[in-house]
Parts: structure tokens; C-alpha cells; sequence
């Protein structure tokens, strides 16, 4: 069952265009990794869904209510983190989370109790926020984000400031609960580590989407990295494209498909370059975004 | 809406910045009883004669010269009772020095040095004794008696009616005065409101039978009556009601006191509520609850409407508990005098009535100011901006409406500060720019509306930008 449509998403700003018919769906269960350069509207795509910004074009459906028509039982069930986890710095960590929880109904102290321990901040809770680090304010994010229990998560970089175990503890957490059925957004940087756990892949890119998938496919759809040793990389260097690159003197590594791979393997065979040995390597999510992306660099 | 009012309150009140302001309110307070305590309002009229000056003109004159003959024996009366002023020890002893002795004094030099007449100088010689014996004794019954005397021989000799009727309120004073055992130290007030009438009754009597009064004149018989029928209340009531070291005239001027507090409670309160929330980006969690942006800013503006009172009640609390420890609570008990001058009657008030009707009568300052602030504060998310703007709108009405009250210019007169104040009913004074209260209030609410309908609209409309 769908529980964020986006559909043909236009935001303007004055007459620059931000997002140009940005579309994509969020299923029960589905984490998708909302990835992009900077500047690419990830941002401000999020912030369309969660009514902080208004739409010049398009819908937006949560649950079945479009935003713009019945907007508080659209956002009632959906937790988010937006930009940063930005709290009240003067209260506690535990003031914080009552704070949001009490603008919910019927919201339980034992089910605060159970959100503190998921996200191992029970021995800082009652510490002030001001004293928090990054990390440990990321996490008191990712707590108030499900503290009204929501069925739909939007994570804006929720892994700034997280450690290796943080990110793997909240790796488990984001698994745990799309397994129950939350339908998860996810936007960070760090692509690598949002393919071990993402199912589906949403690329955008200058306001545009350019690819929404699962992360199977958009694997599978270009194709793979192949690392070529060569006895003359001087010769090689015209017939290379621009996602290719020279390693050393004797290894190159081209992005092909199969096809692709046989026809550059008879140009250089054709262009008296030896071939020692031609090794396959499957792409990670983020070469393959760059792929996708014409090779911009994600910051 | 309730569970977002109680979020707001929580916020507010975990806020170091609400204790600081209080701990300063709360010195503050103790400063102004302090002050009210130390400096009493009859302690003024209890200074001695300075005879420096009189003492310095003296040595430069010529005696042969009959006009500083004048000057000279005139300042020798001054230097006179000024030292016997130095060895007063009462303020009565004082009083009786300049109203008794003084004539003698002057009538005995004039007899020495002018007139040069020694029998008569003898005379006064023996009076000026007598006088100053019953002045060293206290004996101030002694200069009553006397004065009835004199009182009841003028009376009986006076035809003009209104003379006599002047004559006979003087003697009804003297009389009340040796019945009640009051002297004529300063510190009394029963024999400050005798001093007081006696002092203007002469002007008072004239200006109530002139026919045609000036605007001038008609101003001052209403202080005169307002003065008057205030006095009469002291000695019929024996109520102290002009003590400024007390508890109770601190609350019925809490408004003029106070005012400096209320306003940062005001600015601090209402111009950091919504712009904290951009700045800080905590708008962002707030506006993604299940609340509609109106519902959100209403919830705000409700706090604030809520929690304003609440804290002038603070305010007040504090100030009856501090005032009260060092001035004592028994004022609390005497009422607040206002002199209705279209009826020329006096109104009493209770204290705690009259202070709720005066900050009631400001309260349209007080909500416009928030109002203002609390949509700076939403339209241009800066929180020193919409306290500089609130402070300095406030600054400037005050000029505005000195300006009016010279300038009869019309486009001044649409000013909200003309209309915001309505102490001018409490204090049954008439509006001092002629207008009537409903046209006020009808200015005040269209001022009011004008903002809240812009911080509705840019509220609802206001795109989050990247903070």
C-alpha cells in the first residue's frame, strides 16, 4: 500500500525553478535512499512533503490525504528529521522529547521509555542538550522523529554525526522498522551506506529525477567496472571516456556492459595494446549513481 | 491548542532569560520600597531658614542708606530666627519659629533699627521671650488659643459674609486641631491637611464665587477643590491617604513604577516566540505536527495573551510581598481618593479595585505593544529586530503624543498612542485630546486587527528556508 505518493512535484523560488515534475512513491515496508548532489532539491523535496515549504505545482499524498487539502491528518502519522536535529538547547534531552511527544494525544510515558532505549541514549536523556554532541543529538532527532508511532519516516542526513556503531545500530533500527511496515525516506551522503539496507533508490539531480528504482536494478541496469591491465596506458588515453580512469602505468578501470566491454576489448586489441588481464567488479551504489549522474561527485 | 499552549509555557519557562529578568524585577522592587521608605514627602517641609546669603548681602550694605536700612533689618530677622532654627529640635518647634516668632522678631527690628522707638522695642523684647519659651516648651496650644482668640474677635467683627465664612473655617480648624491634640510638626499628616487648606483657602474661596473663569483658573479650582475635598476626607476620617512610604501608594502608581518591567517582559516574551523557533530551527519539528500553521501561531498569540497578565499579577504579588515586609501591609486596607471633577465629588476606590481598573485602562498599551512585537517577531524572524522595533515604536509614541497635545495636527490624531491610554476614565479626568472612549477603542482594535490579519497571512503563506 502506497503511503507517500509525490506526484509531478514543481517548486519555484522567484522564477528559478527548484524541482522540475519531481514524482516517486513510498510503499509499506520500502526504505528508499533519496540520493543527490548538493544544490539537487533533496531538501526541498522533503520539506514539500512536510508542508514547510509550499508546492507551486503538483500533489503530495501521505496516507491517502493530499497535504494541501487535509494537511494535519497527512503529517499525523509521519516523524522526520529535516536538515539537523535541531532541539530546544536549554532543556534536557528528556524535556525535548516530552516536549514533542505532548503535542501528540495520548502519547505514553513507557513508550518514551522504549524510543530511549532503541536509540541507546539512556544514560545522557536527562543530560541538557547543550552538552550533547552531534551524534547524540542526531539520535535524540531520530527519537522525536518516532515518537507519535508514525507509519511514514523522513531522515534528512540522519547519519551526520553518527559513528560507525551508530550508523550500524541505526541501520538495524530503520531494518527493524520497515519490517513492520514503515515506509522510510532516507537522504544522506553517504551512499555506500545506505545500499546495505535501502531497497529502493530515488535519484535526483538538478531539480530533476533521473532514476527511481530498486537498488538491485539500478545496479544491474548499466553495467559493471572492469579493471583492464595493459602494456601501453600512453595509447589508451584517446579511446578513454570520461568515466573511465587511469590507475597506474599498467591498470586502467572502464564502466561498460557486457556489450560495451567485448567492443573496447577488440579496439584495443586493434590498436596493438596487449592485454594481460581484464578483471570484473560489481559497481557500488554511489559509482553508480555517479554513473547515472554524469559523474558528478557527491559531496 | 491546549496541549500547544502548555508546550509554549514549558518553553518559556525553562528559559534562563525569564529568571534573569525576574531576579532584576525583584531588585528592582526591593530598591523602589527602599527609596519610597527613605524619602517621605513631609520631610520637605521641614527645612531650616538658610542664612548664609542674608548674612553675606548684610556685610556689603550701607546703613546710612534708608533703602538698605530696609534690606539689612529685614535679613537680620532671617539670620535670626535661622539660628534659633539650628536649636530647633521639633519640625513644630520649626513651623512655630517662621509663622510665630518670625513677626515678632521682624516688628521688634524694625522697632530697634528703623523706628528706633525703645519702649516698643521692650515691649517685643518681652513678647519675642514669651514666645520663644513656649516655642522651646513644644507648647504649641499655647499659639492655637491664641490664634482662636484672634479668630473669634475677627469674626465678630466682620460684615462681608464670605470673609466671615473664611474666618469661621479657619477657627472650625483651629478647634479641631487643640481637640485632637495635633501639632504642628511636619511629619503629622492630620496637621498637614489643616497647613494645606489654610494655605490656598483665600484662592480657593475666590475662584469658587468668580464669575467667568479662565481656562487657567477653572484648571486650578478643580486641583484646588480636588485638594480640598481630599483634606476634609483626612480630618473627617483621620485616614492617611497621602503617605508615599507605603505599600498601597506603590500599587495605585504600579502602572508608572512598573511600566520599564512590563514592557521587557513584554518585548522578551513576545519577540523571541516565534522568530526562536526559525533561528534556532526548531520551527521545522513544530510546523510538522498535526496542527494547522493558523492553529499554530493562534496557540502562540494565546500564550501570550494568557501569560502577560499573569505575570503583571506576579509582579504585583512580589511587590505586596516586598513592600509589605518593609513598609508594612495596614495601608493595603486605606482607600485610593479620585476627585471626579465633572461632579466635583470624590470617588473611593479600594486599592486592589483602583489598581486592577488602572492596569485594565493601560491594557490596550500593553496589547498593542505585544501584538506589534509578537508579528515583528513572525514577519521578520529576528528577534532583536522586533524588540529594537517594539521599543522604539514605544519610544516615539510617547513623542508623538506630547506632539499632539501641542500640534492639533489631524494626521497625529490617527496614531494609536493617542488612543491607547483610557486611565483618564479611572481617574475621572477628561480624554486630553477630546475624543470619545468608543472612537478610541474602535482605533485601537483596527490597529490590532491590521497586524494580527498580516502575521496570519505571512504566516501561512512563509516558506521554511534553509536555516
Amino acid at each position: 500500500m502506497s503511503i507517500l505518493k509525490v506526484k509531478d512535484l514543481n517548486k519555484k523560488f522567484g522564477k528559478k525553478e527548484v524541482l522540475k515534475s519531481v514524482s516517486f512513491e513510498i510503499n509499506e515496508g520500502d526504505i528508499l535512499a533519496f540520493i543527490g548532489p548538493n544544490g539537487a532539491g533533496k531538501t526541498t523535496t522533503i520539506k514539500c512533503i512536510l508542508g514547510l515549504q509550499r508546492l507551486t505545482k503538483g500533489s503530495i499524498t501521505i496516507n491517502g490525504y493530499d497535504i494541501k487539502k487535509n494537511f494535519v491528518k497527512a503529517i499525523e502519522k509521519t516523524g522526520c528529521i529535516v536538515e539537523s536535529p535541531d532541539v530546544y538547547m536549554y532543556l534536557t534531552g528528556y524535556e525535548n522529547l516530552k516536549l514533542q511527544a505532548s503535542l501528540y494525544a495520548n502519547i505514553k510515558e513507557e513508550s518514551l521509555t522504549n524510543i530511549i532505549r532503541l536509540v541507546g541514549l539512556e544514560n545522557r536523556i536527562y543530560d541538557k542538550v547543550s552538552k550533547y554532541s552531534l551524534g547524540m543529538r542526531q539520535r535524540l532527532g531520530i527519537a522525536i522523529s518516532l515518537v507519535n508511532n508514525p507509519n511514514l519516516l523522513i531522515l534528512d542526513e540522519p547519519t551526520n554525526g553518527l559513528d560507525p556503531e551508530g550508523i550500524k545500530e541505526l541501520r538495524e533500527l530503520l531494518l527493524k522498522l520497515s519490517k513492520r511496515g514503515m515506509g522510510i525516506l532516507i537522504s544522506s551522503h553517504n551512499l555506500s551506506e545506505l545500499e546495505s539496507f535501502c531497497n529502493k533508490v530515488c535519484i535526483i539531480s538538478k531539480g530533476e529525477i533521473i532514476e527511481e528504482n530498486s537498488i538491485s536494478k539500478i545496479k544491474e541496469i548499466d553495467e559493471n567496472k572492469y579493471i583492464i591491465k595493459v602494456n601501453d596506458i600512453k595509447k589508451i588515453k584517446k579511446l578513454l571516456n570520461s568515466n573511465d580512469k587511469i590507475i597506474d602505468d599498467n591498470y586502467i578501470e572502464v564502466i561498460k556492459d557486457e556489450k560495451e566491454i567485448a567492443e573496447f576489448i577488440k579496439i584495443l586489441v586493434n590498436n596493438n595494446i596487449d592485454i594481460y588481464e581484464v578483471k570484473k567488479e560489481i559497481l557500488t551504489l554511489e559509482e553508480a549513481f555517479m554513473n547515472r549522474a554524469g559523474g558528478k561527485k557527491i559531496d | 491548542m491546549i496541549r500547544l499552549i502548555k508546550a509554549e509555557l514549558k518553553k518559556i519557562f525553562c528559559k534562563k532569560s525569564f529568571y534573569i529578568v525576574t531576579i532584576l524585577f525583584i531588585m528592582y522592587a526591593i530598591l523602589t520600597n527602599i527609596i519610597s521608605k527613605e524619602i517621605n514627602v513631609y520631610d520637605l517641609n521641614n527645612e531650616r531658614l538658610d542664612i548664609t546669603e542674608a548674612e553675606n548681602t548684610n556685610s556689603n550694605l550701607d546703613l546710612n542708606n534708608p533703602d538698605d536700612l530696609l534690606i539689612y533689618v529685614a535679613n537680620l530677622t532671617t539670620i535670626e530666627i535661622g539660628k534659633t532654627d539650628i536649636n530647633s529640635k521639633t519640625s513644630n518647634q520649626l513651623y512655630l519659629n517662621h509663622n510665630y516668632l518670625y513677626p515678632v522678631v521682624e516688628k521688634l527690628n524694625e522697632s530697634k533699627y528703623i523706628l528706633k522707638d525703645e519702649e516698643k522695642t521692650k515691649e517685643l523684647e518681652i513678647e519675642k521671650n514669651a514666645i520663644m519659651a513656649k516655642i522651646s516648651a513644644d507648647d504649641y496650644k499655647y499659639f492655637v488659643n491664641k490664634n482662636i482668640e484672634e479668630l473669634k474677635e475677627k469674626i465678630n467683627t466682620t460684615t462681608d459674609k464670605e470673609t466671615k465664612e473664611r474666618l469661621n473655617i479657619r477657627l472650625k480648624l483651629a478647634e479641631y486641631r487643640l481637640k485632637n491634640n495635633i501639632s504642628f510638626d511636619s511629619n503629622n499628616y492630620l496637621n498637614n491637611a489643616i497647613i494645606d487648606i489654610e494655605t490656598d483657602l483665600v484662592e480657593y474661596r475666590n475662584l469658587k464665587v468668580k464669575k467667568n473663569l479662565t481656562i487657567d483658573e477653572r484648571e486650578r479650582l478643580q486641583n484646588l477643590d480636588s485638594m480640598f475635598l481630599k483634606n476634609k476626607y483626612i480630618l473627617e476620617e483621620q485616614i492617611d491617604i497621602n503617605n508615599t512610604s507605603t505599600v498601597r501608594y506603590i500599587l495605585s502608581n504600579f502602572n508608572s513604577e512598573f511600566q520599564i518591567f512590563i514592557l521587557i517582559y513584554i518585548v522578551m516574551i513576545c519577540g523571541s516566540i516565534v522568530s526562536e523557533e526559525f533561528n534556532k530551527g526548531t520551527i521545522k519539528y513544530l510546523l510538522t505536527k498535526p496542527f494547522k500553521r493558523r492553529t499554530i501561531l493562534t496557540s502562540k498569540l494565546l500564550t501570550i495573551l494568557i501569560l502577560i497578565p499573569l505575570i503583571i499579577f506576579f509582579m504585583i504579588l512580589i511587590e505586596i510581598i516586598i513592600g509589605g515586609i518593609m513598609l508594612g501591609f495596614d495601608s493595603l486596607s486605606i482607600p485610593v481618593l479620585v476627585y471626579n471633577a465633572s461632579e466635583c465629588v470624590l470617588v473611593k476606590y479600594s486599592c486592589f479595585n483602583y489598581l486592577f481598573m488602572s492596569l485594565v485602562a493601560c491594557a490596550p498599551i500593553y496589547i498593542v505593544l505585544s501584538i506589534l512585537c509578537f508579528g515583528l517577531s513572525t514577519i521578520t524572524t529576528s528577534t532583536s529586530a522586533a524588540i529594537t522595533i517594539t521599543f522604539l515604536f514605544y519610544l516615539v509614541s510617547e513623542v508623538i503624543k506630547n506632539l499632539a497635545l501641542i500640534y492639533n495636527l489631524s494626521i497625529l490624531k490617527a496614531f494609536v498612542s493617542i488612543h491607547w491610554d483610557f486611565s483618564y476614565l479611572v481617574n475621572y479626568h477628561n480624554n486630553p485630546f477630546k475624543f470619545d472612549p468608543f472612537h478610541s477603542l474602535l482605533i485601537v482594535l483596527g490597529y490590532i486587527s491590521v497586524i494580527l490579519c498580516l502575521t496570519y497571512l505571512y504566516f501561512s503563506k512563509k516558506d521554511v528556508k534553509n536555516i
